[in-house]
Order: C-alpha cells, then structure tokens, then sequence
C-alpha cells in the first residue's frame, strides 16, 4: 500500500523550511503563515493518521521509500505508537506557535525554518523503521536543537549549548559505532528483519550484538538524560529560550520512544533466551537513579528554570523504570504519563519564561529562588498565632493568571488532583502492584510516590516565594498570545482528565501492540515479499 | 590487514578521546576529528576488507564476490557529511563562546590550565 | 427530583456555584455571597430530603463512568453514614457562608474567597460520597488544596504563608500516602469500588500486605485529623479567616480523618495492630491537646488545641474496636462539629469587635455583648460536657468505652485515667475560655470598643448553640434515627450495638467519672487561673515545638542538603561529563561483550608491511595531534590532516575511491574552517601555568581510559571484520543496481536511489548547521585581545606610511597577486571540474555531494585570493538561496513520483544520447542529486563566508559585523 499519510509529516515540514528559506527573513509576516499553516496541517495530519492507523483490524502503516522492498530499502512504519508521538510533537507545536510570535522569535535568525527542522526530524525519528535512517533523523533534530538552543546567543546559551554539542556528538558517535556493529552482525538496517535475524544470530558474533546494542542503548540514555549522562539537561533547558524549551520537553521522549520501541522490538521474548529483555535491567535502575538524581536537583535548583530541568529529569527517569519493567499494563500507564508530563513540562517552561524578570537574554532569565522562606516572626511572639491581617488582597489579571496556570502545572507535575497528572500516574502505579514482588516494581512504586512528594514541597515553596511574598516582583507584560499558547496546552490536559477514557483504551492497544512484535514483523515483511 | 586497520581504528579512537577529556575547546574539536575518523573506518571495515576489488559496475549485476561493499561505503559517505557539519558548528560555536567568555575554556570559566 | 441523580447534583451544585461566582467577580459581594449561601441551602434541603430514604436504611447508588478501563468511575454512594456528613457539610457551610459575609471586610469583593469555600465543600461533599476509593483519594487531595488556599487568603501575613505551607505539605504528603494505601487495597481486594472493599474484610487483614496497607493508610487519616505526631499544622492553621477555621478546621476537613477511620472499620479494624496504632495515636492526642489548650493565650488556640484533643478522643474510640466505640465516635464527630463551630464563629466575633484574640487581654465583654456571651457560654458547656448538652452525652459514652476495654488491668487504668484527665483538662479550658472572655473586668485599654455583633452574625452562633441544646436534651428524638442510620451503615443493621441516648442513666460509674473530671477541672482552674496569664507556652510540652521541628526538618532534608549535592552535581563543567559517558559507555560495551563467548584469534597472516607502513605514520600524526593540540594548534591541525590523509590512502587502497574523494575535499574544508577561525582563539604559552599534581593525575587518568576505549574498539572492530556475515543486504544493491537504479557507481545510486532519504536528511542537517552558523558569527563578538589586526599586516600597513609612493593597505591589497590572477583564471575550470564530478557521478566516483564541495572550494579560494569585499562586487552569493532552492528540488523531485501513484523517492530513468557529452543517464536520482548539490554548495559558502567575513571586522568597532555578512541572507 502507499498511504502518503505517512510521509507527509516528515516532507510538509521539510518543504515549509525550504520554502522560508526562499521567502527570506525579511518577509516575516510570509513566513509566520507558513509555519501556522504548516503547524495547523501538521496536527490535522497526524489526527488522520492516528485514525488511519487505530481503525479496527488495521494494525498500522508500512511505507516503502523509493518502491523498494523493505528489507532493503527504507520503509517508514506507523503504528499505533508512532502516530501517537507524531500526534503529540504537532499539538505541541501549534500550541507554541502562539507564544513564539512574542518577543522570542526575534532573537536571532532563522527561528520558524528551524522549527520546522525539527519537527521534520522528530516524526522522522517517530515513523521511521530503518535503523540507519533513524540515525539520520536523528541527527536531523539534534542539529535542529542545536540552533534552537543557541538561538538568541548571550554567554549562558552559548556555554551550554556548547556543552549540549559536545555531549551529543559523543554521543552520535556511539550511536554510529552501535548501528555498524548491529549491521555488521545481521547484515541488514531494517527494525523489522533485525527483530526476524536476531534470534538466529550465530553465538560466536552474539557479542558483538550485544555491544552493538548496548552502545546504541548508551546513546540513546544520553538522550533520556539518564543519570550519570543526564547532568546536561536543566543547565542547557534553562539557559534556552522557553518556548524552546517548552519544545524541548519532547526531545527526552524521542529517547524513551527508541527504548521502548527497539527494546520490545528487537530485544523482546522472541530474542531468544540469550538476548531476550536485554538491557532492561539497565532502564529500570538507572530511571530510580535518574529519579532521585531529580528529585535531589528539584528541591536543590536555585532559580525556576532549572527546577523546572529537574522535573524534566524526573519524568523522564519515571518513564525510563516503567518501560524497564516491561509490562504491557504498565507500559500503557507510562504512555498516557509521558503525554501529560510533557504538556505539563511544556507549559511550566513557557510560565517560566513569563515570570523571568525580562524577556532580555544577557541577564539571568530566571528568578532565583530562597532555599526556604524565614518561618514567619509573627507565629513564635506571646503565644499568639497569626493575627488575622485583614486589609483586603488585590490580584490583578495577569497574576491570576500566572499564578492559576503555575499552580495548575504544579498539580501535574506532583500528580496530584484534580488534574490529568493524577490519573496518569494512577494508571501507571496501579498495574506496578499486579507485576507481584518485584524489588524494582516496589522501589520504583515507592519512588514515584516520593516524588510526586517532594514536588509538592518544591513548587509549593517557589510559588508561595513568587506569588505571595514578592509578587511586585513579577515582571508582568503578559501578551494574550503567550497566554493562549499556556491555557491551550493546560487546557488540553484538563480536557484529557474529562475524556479520559478514549485516549486510556488507545494507549493501552498501543501497548499490547508493541508488546507483539510479531505484529509489527509481520506487517513490515509480509510473507508475500519474495526474497530476491 | 584487518589487524592493522584494527589498531589504526583504536589508536585514532584512543588519541581523540584523551583530547575529548581536556579542557580546552580546541582540544576538543582536534579530539571530535580523530574519533569521527575512527568511527569512519571503523563502519567502512564491517562490511569486510576488500583490495583490488572494482567500485563500479561493469556487468549489469554484479556478484558480490567481486566488488567492494557499497552499503557500509555509503553509510560513511552520509556519516562523513554529518560529522563535517556538526564539527563545523562546534568550531563556531567554541569560537563564539571563546568571544563571550574571553577564554577558550569548555566551561567558560577559566579555572585548570 | 429523581433520587438517582440526586447525588450528582448535591456534588454539583458547589462546583458550578464556585465556578460561577469566579467568572463573575466583578459583580463583586452580593452574587458571590447569595450563591454561596443558596447553594448551601439548596444541598442542605435535598440531603434532608433524603432523610426518611437514609433513616430507613437506604442506600444511594449513582455511577458516572469515568475510566472504567482502570476500575475508576464516579461512583457517588450516600449510605447513613455518609448522609450525616452531608448534612453537616451542608449545614454548617450554610451557617458559615451567612458568617462571613459580615466578618469578612466590607471592602474584599469576597469573590475568591467564597469560590474556594465552594470548591472546598464540593470536595468535602465528594470524600464522604464516594464510592470508589481512588474517588475518594482524588477528593481527599483537592480539599487539601483548597485548605492550603483557604489558609493562606490573606497571604501577605508570614504566618498566613508558613501556615498555609505547613498544612499543604502535611496533609498532601499523607494524602499522597493514602493513595499508595488505597492502590494496595484495591489489589488486595481486586476493585477500588468501596462496596466491594468493604466486603472483603477478612481477606485484607488476613493478606501479607496488611500492615502496610494499614500503616499507609492511617497515615493519611491521622495527617488530616491533626493526631499526634503530625498535631502541629492545626493550630498553625488558625492564621486563615474565622470563618475557614470554623468550617474547615473543625467542622469538616479535619474531621475527613475520623471519617475515613470509621469508613474502612469494617475492613482494618479488629487487629491488634489496629488497637495499638489507632487507641495509642488516639489517647497521646487526646490528652496532649487538652494538656496544651489549657496554656493557650490565643481564643483560637485554645479552640485548636481542644479540637486536637476531641479529635483524638474520636480517634481513640474507633481504635478501641468495639462496635459501640464507633457509634460513639460517630455520635461525638457530631456534637463536637456544632459547639466546636459555634465556639470559633463566637471567638471571631470577639476578635471582630474587640480588635484582639489574646485572652490576657479581654475580658469582662458579657456588658457588652451579652447575647454572644450566652451563646458561648452554652457552647463552652457543650465543650466541657456538662449535662444537658449534646457534649456530656457523648462523653459518658466515651467513659463507658474506656471502661468496657479490656486489654489488661494496667492499659485499662491508664487509659481510665487519662480519659478523665483530658475531660478535667477540658473543663479547665472552657471554663478559662468563657471567664477570660466575658467575665471579670473590663481592661483598659481594648483595641475597639467593644458592642454586640451584627444579628447576622450571632445567628449561627445561636443555632449552633440552639442545636447543642436540643440533642443534649432530647437525643432520642433529634439525632436518634439518623445516628442508627449511620451506625447501621458502618457496621450493618444487624451488627448493631444495644446503647441509648437516654439523658439519665442513673448513678454510673462513667456518672461518676464525669462528676469527678468536672471537679477537679475547677480546681484546677481556680488553682491554676493567676499562673495562666503569665506563661508563654506550655509547661512541659511547651519547648517542643511541633512547628519549628518541622520547619527545621524541612529546611534541612528539602533545602539545605539538597543544595549541597545538587552543588556538586557536574552540570556545569564539561569534562566530567563527558569523562562519564565514556565510561559508561566502557563498561555497557565491555558488560555486554562479555555477555557471550568472543572467540577471535589474532591473525598474523596477511598483513600488507605497506599498508602496515602507511599506518605507522596514521598514528604517529594522530598521537601528535593528540599531544601538540594544546599549544601548537596550527601543528596539531596538520598531523590532524595528515591521519585524515593516511585514512583517504586507506579508503583507496581498499578499493572506495567515493569515499576518498568525499574524505579528501571535506578535510580541506573543514582545516580553511578551522584555520579561518584559529585567528580568534586565544594565544596559549608553554609552561606558562604550573602543573599541579591533581592535573598530572587527571593526565595519567585520561590517558589509561583513551588507551581502554582503543583497546576495546579496536577488538570490536577486528572481531566484526574477522565475522562477515553470510547474507547482507548488500548483494541487493549489486544486483540491482545498474539494472534498476539506472548507475554503475552503486555507491552513488544507493545515496541517491536505494537509500535517498538518508541522503535528504543528510543534506538538511548541513543546511540546518549552515543556518545556525549563520545566526551565531551574526551576533558573534570577537575576544577583545583578538580584534587587532594580525602583527606582520600591521608591520606591511606602517611600511606603507612610511613609503611615500605607497598608500596606505597598498600591500594589503596586493599580497598574494599572482596565485590571486591565477586561481581567478582557475575558477571556471574548477566550476566545470565540479560540474563533470556532478555529471559523472551516477556511474564513476563522484556526484552532487563532491561536486558541491569542490564548487564551494572555488568559490572559497576565490575569497582567498581577491578578498570578500571583491567577490561580493562582482559576483551575488546568495547561499540560503541555493540552500532553499536545493532542499526544494531534492523533496520536489521525491514528490514528483507520486504523481505517478508510486511511493515519495521512486526513481525513474532512460539513458539518452546527447550531443559531445555521450550517452547519459537521465535517471530522476540526477535531479535529486542536483538538489544535494545546490544544497551543499550553499551550505559550505554560507558557512565559509560567514566566518571568513570576521576577518573584515576593523580594529575597535566590531559593530559593523552584521552589516559585512548581511550580504548572504
């Protein structure tokens, strides 16, 4: 079948960037419609896509790039989890473009092509079945990221962006040196005809496999910031600029999106008895690490954005132990978690960014914050408890606004009600106790009550500094479009607590979907297609 | 052959790391070079080694018996361009941090020589 | 009205009436205030009109589906039980809805105020109506949340913020661990629906996951009923309004613990570890709060105290775990909910019309407000048990259960005894509530002039007053069938104790008791009232500050340690992250290696001494760079160059010419690069800096790990070459090549045909760094040391001066003419050279990636040669058009097979004779290739240019520099 949906994600964004590059910067009026157009498209697309592939019997879509044969070619494949991702990345974006029309696109040249960029390479990444390619794609967002990141210049993007290159080139070399091992032991790059050999891999070359595998798992942990590899993120998402930033909160979960994907896939129980669940232990471990090492950072970060970094940290250590366990149940619970924890994230970066002293970039963005607020004086004098201060409180609109939406991502990121951070993290503790005794089940159950803990410290402490202490702080020339672009992204997440159930049943075929890769095997390479 | 292009890969490999490992930016981007290098042959010699073999077709179907392996060639190609553009966004990327900064430090700050 | 959506509206009603008078705050007070009050009436009518329903032991039932896919649904359950909380909720919120309007200040638009006062009794209507337990968890957590906002109103008071903070983190955090407790049940009992929870009784304390479930759970329920140890955050809680304090803070919130004690009785009571946890917490609390009330110098601090107290008294008589215990805490959470609400609304009148709360400072108000004082006056007696009041009834029960526990003669003493203590205890503080208040004589100085409130105001007060009243004296008939009713719910109507609420039992021993608590509480005040006035705190107890040890505790584990290991996190410096890295990456790569036997012997055979040679010299340059990169830069760069040489030799010599030539001209591009950007990096000196002995071992270190990953590559890549494997995908390629991708140069086709999105994404990743690059040299500020000409042009400008017949920059302009003439007359030849690359590159070595760089080459060395200013006069460069044109050709050229029907980059091609240049393929692929080679050639000048043109900064005004490379854009 040749259903261009499938590509369509990946060229539309390419061509909208070679199109603004044609129009030039000077036309920015053209080039804004181009990226709403190509956003609005993109979303619409991807809602398609969604429906194409979730239909009943439909098990998704095999693209074959070029007509050729997909065992040597590349195909692109979207599956239920793939149009999930590709779903995810559109709405993000649509949702920021409003925001980037504010003072951030400005900064330097080039902001909409860019983001076009990486939004080719981040579905390219989520539809692509060939190994090589991925890499490719990869590339493709990471030097998108790039540019983002140091958009705007100024000494601290550039200083970590230069750390972020650094860490990542390392990375991307790792990468290469997995992917050549991997093919140099199966002789082929397709996902799917890897998942068919491995199990048949002679013994003398299964180590070779397996370091192939575990530099590839290395650098995509780089990715998901795994601690010890994480300690790049929340300096470099700080210092970005927040409606980068906001995109950003995706980029970790490309990362869990190959584990999840090529662990199940390739590594599964069909990998035989000597490769089978390979690495997983690794995920499950280093996400309580990654976790704590968050935790620790969140109630340590001296100024917003970073303990909006270590959130990130959190999230993604989260996800990395739940698809560690490896369980259909809980992997669907991790899904709906990685949705919501990225809108959230998305959205407390982009109130970050408003609540940064000015939009300027030499300064420091964001607000410092108190380790913790001198107990009040009143309390402790002649026994008496707070004396009732009745003068009245005026708020005005733009710190109700920023304090409801503030308080609104810190209930999601705590997962605490009665928003969706609740239900998601309900969804994904409540399988962990079926997984029976498992000491990383419980650890990790426990970890992400904890967790869900000390968030509410940490937010509840920046919030009471922020918006109750010093409020005349604030820096408040807050554009309606930047509030749409928060409100649209909350409001998605309080509509996914209503309607919660439609997209629930989604995840949790995605799950079982991706739990079988014979499914995904048998669609990538029919039985049909003659060996040549 | 191949145990010489093998130590060829782990010297290029083993240099570029300790210089990924200094301080300095310049340092840095020599050490990215080597292992790219590296890395380069190290996924052109998994398709096996091959002397005197033709890269071009002369039949209309070649046998693989006869001609080098084009696919881990065309990998490197595409590997090659990546890391020539990364290194150079890294290099400007250093240079303007080292306009920033003052110093040609990775982290800015100018603390261990 | 139906009574199967009953439930759903009574829920309702709160939160749509919250949201209401939120969109609408600028109709200010009124709306807010009639919303409030009506939706509080309107709950309270539809609960009573369930009344016979409940009485007759109905159960109502309302299932909204929500997730039933995770066993969630809106399950609203109103059995009796739940039903006397309804009202409670309803009425009392009523009462304090019609309160404050006339306490609250005349000028606070009370908008805010009365949302979250709705929102709060929405969610304390949904803890005790729900029936499923995660339902309850959801709505237990959002009170929470609303208290915090409650508490903290008048946010611009310290105490208001730390008390607000202080029961956030409290409550949610035990809240937090109900949740994980109820996940636990609902797996032991296989559904979260509480029906089915509470039928699974001896399951759950027969299941191994008992006591933590317990532990979890009681955790929960003693956070939010303030019961020793987590008993500070209440009287912290007293900085929010009046009003809140009395509905939340004694009425209701904190009465959602007890609640859920009784809720889950049936299911986790009955152990022993029930009876110690839950009859211990309970008995400390009881008697610590009455202890600590009695020192209280703030009207509402003595209230606090004693609800902590009362608290625990209810605690301890669910933990005792007979069944009467239970009827009696639930009759008790009744009582103490009315007196205790009427108690606070008169202490806020006080406050409200005196100006003060500190009992050393009021007193003899009675002339002044006589009816409030009387009020009171009942209340404090309810409080104190004194007969005829509601109190004393519960209380006498409370003593019977002391009495009829039975766990060993000295528990039994003990527990007699410090029941009666407390009770002595309360008299005390009542009575030193109301005498401080109302009676002796009138201070001097008062902060107001005291008068009778408002009758708004008192009115609630006196219902209260009134209601004590009543059940005090006819129980049976006022509170007797709905006490069944929610006793019979708990426990089943069949399990239902013999009690009576008869006001007069005779002469009993819990008779007995209560006289003799009585007395001896006012002894003890008579004793004790001249010591009240000059303690600061409690005796004892008074230097254990629950507040400042949490505060300490919090400042410590959530702040200051914290901030110390997140001090020595790496994420500021490069190297040890990236030190990290490798070595994870060792040791992932090593672990998995040896995951499986790697049987690779080293053979000697067949080592070419040429090759073996040319490699010696491979590595001596890369061993060189290594060691010359920090301080002979321009050395470094050219043994770089000199190992990617030996590495071109290598690709040729094993037959890939494609690659050699890609690796040739991407080096000569990539060394202009760095040599143009050398310029700006500082001048570093040999042994300038001492060495410390830290960096020698950080040298040594580095250089075992380089030698560690050499290692381990190396064998990775022997063995991998030792091991072709049998069948690639390769053989693919040959075969079709040529036949159906229409090129010899298999390569070549592969990157354009077979494998050409890699090449597209390829491609866009150069444009996407040419961009960035762009972006960054536009902003770019050079070093200040580094903006100085170059010394020798510096030397050759002052020649110029001093030569008259030479004007000055007259060398500079003619450095380098001829090569400069020469490479001028080579740039066309070059230009065809690329094209002829470009052309034959489908079937030999070449293509549009080599042919882009070698065009960017000419183009570069033309820069060189004539200068930028001269190349821009003469010919426009436009690279970011070239790159725009070329990604749209090579995507376009892909789109163009689907308007054939066939799949995005189906190549077509015919080979066709064309005049001199001879039978050329003419394959779509070559259209392709001709967008890669646009690409490159506009990526590669971009980025040349760019920063070639920092050269033509002038000395002290580096300002110019976006103008000079405005040029590309």
């Amino acid at each position: 079948m040749s259903n261009h949906l499938v590509i369509a994600p990946i060229v539309l964004p390419l061509l909208v960037a070679a199109l603004q590059l044609l129009v030039g910067e000077k036309r920015r009026r053209t080039v804004l419609a181009l990226s709403v157009a190509s956003c609005v498209a993109l979303v619409l697309l991807a809602a398609a896509l969604m429906l194409a592939v979730s239909a009943d019997g439909v098990l998704g879509a095999v693209y074959r790039i070029g007509d050729w044969p997909a065992r040597f070619g590349i195909v692109l494949v979207a599956d239920r989890l793939s149009a999930l991702m590709v779903l995810l990345t559109s709405v993000l974006a649509l949702a920021l473009l409003p925001y980037a029309l504010g003072r951030w696109q400005h900064r330097g040249g080039h902001f909409q092509p860019l983001l076009q960029f990486l939004l080719m390479g981040l579905n390219g990444a989520f539809l692509t079945g060939d190994l090589f390619n991925l890499f490719v794609f990869f590339e493709v967002l990471l030097a998108a990221s790039y540019g983002l990141a140091l958009h705007g210049s100024g000494a601290r993007r550039v200083s970590a962006g230069l750390h972020y290159i650094a860490v990542n080139l390392t990375a991307s070399m790792l990468f290469l040196l997995g992917v050549s091992l991997i093919f140099g032991v199966t002789g082929t790059l397709n996902m799917a005809a890897l998942a068919e050999l491995i199990p048949t891999v002679p013994e003398r070359t299964r180590a070779l496999l397996h370091a192939g595998a575990a530099l590839l798992g290395v650098a995509f942990l780089i990715k998901t910031a795994m601690w010890p590899l994480g300690f790049w993120l929340p300096r470099t998402y700080a210092a970005a600029s927040p409606v980068v930033a906001a995109m950003f909160a995706l980029m970790t979960k490309v990362g869990i999106y190959v584990l999840l994907r090529l662990g199940l896939l390739l590594f599964g129980d069909a990998a035989g008895p000597a490769s089978a669940h390979f690495g997983s232990g690794w995920m499950l471990w280093g996400g309580v690490a990654t976790v704590v090492a968050g935790i620790v950072g969140m109630l340590g970060a001296r100024d917003l954005a970073k303990l909006a970094g270590y959130n990130v940290l959190i999230s993604s250590g989260t996800l990395l132990g739940a698809i560690g366990l490896q369980l259909p149940a809980v992997t669907a619970g991790a899904l709906a978690y990685l949705v919501i924890s990225t809108l959230a994230i998305a959205a407390f970066f982009l109130v970050v960014g408003l609540l940064a002293s000015d939009g300027d970039d030499e300064t420091d963005d964001s607000l410092s914050l108190e380790p913790y607020e001198q107990p009040g004086e009143t309390a402790a004098n002649e026994g008496l408890y707070a004396q009732e201060d009745e003068s009245r409180v005026v708020i005005s609109a733009p710190i109700a606004m920023l304090s409801g939406s503030f308080f609104a991502c810190a209930l999601l990121l705590a997962g605490l009600p009665p928003l969706s951070g609740f239900l998601a993290k309900f969804a994904m503790l409540a399988p962990m106790l079926e997984a029976g005794p498992r000491a990383g089940a419980t650890v990790l159950f426990t970890l992400i009550i904890v967790a869900g803990f000390c968030t509410v410290i940490a937010m509840c402490r920046a919030g009471i500094q922020i918006f109750w202490v010093e409020p005349e702080r604030l820096f408040l020339k807050v554009r309606l479009s930047e509030t749409t672009s928060i409100l649209l992204l909350l409001g998605l997440c309080l509509l996914l607590t209503v309607l919660v159930e439609g997209p629930l049943r989604y995840l949790r075929d995605t799950a079982r979907q991706i739990h079988t890769p014979a499914v995904y095997i048998q669609q990538v390479l029919p039985a049909a297609e003659v060996q040549p | 052959m191949e145990l010489v292009l093998a130590a060829a890969i782990g010297i290029l490999a083993a240099s570029g790391v300790w210089l990924l490992l200094r301080p300095r930016t310049f340092q840095v981007i020599i050490g990215l070079t080597l292992i790219s290098y590296a890395v380069n042959l190290f996924i052109f010699s998994i398709g096996g080694l091959r002397t005197g073999a033709d890269p071009v077709l002369h039949a209309a179907a070649g046998d693989i018996a006869q001609y080098a392996d084009p696919l881990p060639q065309a990998l490197v190609l595409t590997a090659i361009v990546i890391g020539f553009a990364t290194t150079a966004l890294f290099l400007v990327v250093l240079l303007t941090s080292r306009g920033l900064t003052g110093n040609d430090h990775v982290d800015g700050e100018d603390g261990t020589p | 009205m139906p009574d199967n959506v009953l439930p759903s509206t009574i829920i309702g009603l709160p939160f749509a009436a919250g949201v209401l008078v939120f969109l609408w705050r600028a109709h200010g007070r009124r709306l807010a205030v009639w919303l409030m009050i009506g939706t509080a009436l309107l709950g309270l009518l539809l609960s009573l009109w369930l009344y016979p329903a409940i009485t007759g032991g109905g159960v109502l039932r309302q299932v909204i589906p929500w997730a039933p896919g995770l066993g969630l649904d809106l399950v609203l359950r109103v059995d009796g039980f739940a039903w006397l909380f309804m009202l409670l909720i309803c009425g009392i919120g009523l009462l304090v809805g019609i309160y404050a309007r006339y306490y609250m200040p005349a000028d606070d638009p009370l908008a805010r105020f009365f949302a979250l006062l709705l929102a709060f009794m929405g969610s304390m209507l949904g803890i005790v109506m729900s029936g499923n337990v995660i339902q309850l968890v959801f709505f237990w957590e959002m009170t929470s949340l609303f208290s915090f906002l409650l508490i903290g109103y008048w946010h611009h008071g310290a105490s208001a913020r730390d008390g607000a903070r202080m029961a956030l983190v409290v409550t949610s955090g035990g809240g937090l661990c109900l949740f994980a407790g109820v996940l636990l049940l609902g797996h032991i009992a296989g559904s979260y629906e509480l029906d089915a929870i509470l039928a699974a009784g001896d399951a759950v304390r027969a299941h191994a996951l008992y006591t933590p479930t317990l532990l979890l759970i009681l955790l929960g329920a003693f956070t939010k009923s303030a019961q020793f140890p987590f008993h500070f955050w209440l009287p912290q809680a007293m900085s929010a309004p009046t009003p809140v304090s009395a509905y939340l803070h004694s009425a209701t919130m904190v009465k959602a613990g007890v609640f859920l004690l009784v809720r889950f009785w049936p299911v986790l009571a009955g152990t022993d570890e029930w009876f110690w946890i839950v009859g211990g917490v309970g008995l400390v609390t009881l008697i610590l709060g009455a202890y600590a009330a009695m020192f209280e110098q703030d009207l509402k601090g003595v209230l606090a105290y004693s609800t902590i107290s009362h608290l625990g008294l209810i605690t301890m008589l669910v933990g005792l775990g007979s069944t009467l215990g239970v009827v009696a805490a639930i009759f008790h959470i009744v009582n103490h909910a009315t007196f205790k609400a009427s108690l606070f609304m008169a202490a806020g009148a006080v406050d409200h019309e005196a100006g003060t709360r500190d009992l050393r400072r009021l007193g003899g108000l009675r002339r002044f407000m006589p009816i409030t004082a009387t009020l009171a006056l009942v209340a404090a007696a309810a409080m104190a048990g004194v007969p005829l009041l509601n109190g004393f009834l519960s209380k006498e029960m409370f003593f019977a259960e002391t009495l009829a526990a039975r766990q060993g003669p000295l528990l039994d003493v003990v527990s007699v005894v410090i029941a009666v203590a407390a009770s002595a205890f309360g008299v005390t503080y009542s009575i030193r509530f109301v005498r401080g208040v109302f009676f002796g004589r009138v201070p001097a100085s008062l902060p107001r002039e005291p008068h009778e409130p408002p009758l708004w105001m008192r009115f609630p007060i006196g219902l209260l007053a009134l209601a004590c009243l009543l059940v005090g004296m006819l129980p049976a008939q006022v509170i007797g069938p709905s006490l069944r009713a929610a006793a019979s719910a708990v426990l089943g109507a069949d399990h239902l104790p013999e009690y009576s609420l008869a006001v007069w039992h005779g002469v009993t021993t819990p008779l007995l008791m209560s006289i003799f608590a009585f007395v001896a509480g006012c002894l003890l005040f008579a004793g004790l009232r001249h010591r009240f006035a000059g303690l600061e705190a409690a005796p004892l107890i008074g230097r254990f500050s629950g507040k400042r040890i949490f505060e300490r505790v919090l400042a410590v584990l959530a702040a200051d340690i914290p901030r110390r290991i997140e001090r020595i996190y790496p994420s500021r410096r490069l190297q040890p992250q990236l030190l990290l890295i490798v070595l994870l990456a060792l040791l992932a790569g090593g672990l998995a290696a040896a995951s499986a036997p790697f049987g690779v012997r080293p053979r000697w055979s067949s080592v070419d001494p040429a090759f073996a040679l040319l490699w010696l010299l491979g590595a001596a340059c890369a061993i060189g760079a290594a060691t010359q990169a920090k301080f002979h830069r321009l050395a470094a760069l050219v043994l770089t160059g000199g190992a990617g040489l030996v590495s071109c030799v290598s690709f040729v010599w094993l037959s890939a010419p494609d690659l050699a030539a890609t690796q040739l001209l991407v080096e000569v591009v990539t060394t202009i690069l760095i040599l143009l950007g050398l310029r700006w990096l500082p001048k570093r000196i040999e042994g300038l800096a001492a060495e410390s002995r830290v960096h020698r071992f950080r040298r040594r270190r580095d250089v075992l790990i380089a030698m560690v990953v050499g290692i381990g590559v190396a064998s990775l890549a022997y063995a991998a070459m030792m091991h072709p494997v049998a069948d690639s995908i390769s053989r693919f390629f040959l075969e079709r090549a040529y036949a159906e991708g229409g090129g010899r140069n298999v390569v070549n086709v592969i990157l354009v045909d077979f494998r050409g999105f890699d090449t597209l994404g390829e491609i866009s990743v150069l444009a996407i760094v040419a961009l960035t690059v762009f972006a960054l040299l536009r902003r770019f500020r050079p070093a200040a040391e580094s903006i100085n000409v170059p010394q020798q042009q510096q030397r050759q400008t002052a020649l110029d001066a001093d030569q008259p017949d030479r004007a000055v920059d007259h060398s500079l302009t003619d450095y380098l003419m001829i090569p400069g003439l020469i490479i001028q007359l080579m740039f066309p030849v070059i230009l065809l050279f690329g094209l002829h690359l470009f052309l034959r590159g489908h079937d030999l070595p070449g293509g549009g990636f080599v042919a882009g760089i070698t065009v960017a080459v000419a183009l570069i060395l033309l820069y060189m040669a004539r200068g930028a200013r001269w190349v821009e006069t003469h010919l426009r460069v436009l690279p970011v058009r070239w790159i725009g044109l070329g990604l749209l050709l090579a995507a376009g050229t892909g789109l163009a097979s689907l308007v054939f029907g066939r799949p995005f980059l189906t190549s077509y091609f015919h080979y066709a004779e064309l005049p001199l240049l001879g039978r050329l393929p003419l394959a779509s692929a070559v259209l392709f290739d001709l967008g890669v080679f646009c690409v490159v050639v506009g990526a590669t000048t971009l980025m040349l240019i760019a920063l070639a043109h920092q050269s033509l900064r002038r000395p002290r005004q580096p300002a110019d520099a976006p103008a000079a490379t405005g040029g590309p854009g």
